[in-house]
């Protein structure tokens, strides 16, 4: 049976996956949100003839909308894999150094910035 | 796909995979609620009654799960998502019920963002035992029920103002 303290140190802040996950995340909500707000989608889907064009293509006359999530969604989880990688591969002292509480402030920081893009649905 | 619609209705395939996503939501949202409760108010000893039985829950026991049904829900969400566009979105737009819209729009924002920190989560609980992460596993763990508490909302206004299976 493991002492306490063993388990309390048992996967210290500081791996690697955890310096991954948690940079992952919070890099993920940011880029997110600057995909959103820049217009910087990997790709646009157009629902209605299933056509993909790369990066953003604004929808075509005669074939309904077009789709930016998906690609955001792409962009987003690419640059935060990207990142979260480099943080893995920093040296134990700096990986420590990061902020856990990152992992909940951010996305709670972002929710007025979403607001505020979502400002043409707010009319009254 | 053509092979499923020789047997059901193109609308009956996405009213079925919409119900499969709705009832994923339920059951997160359960989850979800039930460690969020154990986290925010550990029940005390020898208390009994509705509230403490529904916080006494093993809170980590449910982590893994969390994750599963939430990446289960968004990939059916995200799959509905095109129907939606196209056939839900365009006659609420027609309405002008923008505000709904935009209170969807949120939801697809938020879920995003959640889908994100569920690595991170699980690591806080796989971890349970790390009095490093228990406050940073507290917060995070109120924020995605706060996030899953909202989708279900909207979601559920969403489906209220277009109706189903039309």
């Amino acid at each position: 049976m493991n002492t306490l303290a063993e388990t309390t140190l048992a996967a210290p802040p500081s791996s690697r996956f955890g310096a991954f996950a948690l940079v992952f995340g919070v890099a993920f909500a940011v880029l997110y949100v600057v995909c959103d707000l820049a217009a910087l989608p990997l790709f646009t889907y157009h629902p209605g003839t299933d056509r993909i064009d790369p990066g953003y293509a604004p929808a075509r006359r005669d074939e309904g909308p077009a789709m930016y999530w998906y690609g955001w969604l792409a962009s987003s989880a690419l640059g935060a894999t990207l990142l979260g990688v480099l943080a893995a591969l920093l040296p134990e002292k700096l990986r420590a150094k990061i902020p856990l509480a990152l992992a909940w402030m951010v996305p709670i920081a972002l929710l007025p910035v979403l607001l505020y893009s979502l400002k043409f649905y707010w009319r009254w | 796909m053509d092979v499923v619609f020789d047997y059901i209705s193109v609308n009956t395939f996405w009213s079925i995979l919409f119900i499969v996503h709705a009832l994923l939501a339920v059951a997160l949202l359960g989850a979800l609620t039930h460690q969020a409760a154990a986290v925010l108010a550990r029940p005390r000893a020898g208390a009994s009654g509705f509230v403490t039985r529904f916080r006494s829950v093993s809170a980590p026991a449910y982590a893994t799960a969390i994750c599963v049904l939430w990446v289960c829900a968004f990939v059916l969400g995200g799959w509905i998502y095109a129907k939606y566009r196209i056939y839900v979105r365009i006659p609420i737009e027609q309405e002008g019920l923008f505000k709904t819209l935009g209170a969807f729009e949120l939801k697809e924002h938020l879920t995003t963002i959640g889908l994100g920190l569920l690595p991170v989560y699980w690591h806080f609980w796989k971890n349970a035992r790390n009095a490093a992460y228990d406050s940073a596993r507290k917060w995070l763990t109120v924020v995605l029920a706060v996030i899953c508490w909202y989708a279900f909302l909207a979601g559920h206004v969403v489906n209220n103002v277009r109706g189903f299976g039309l």
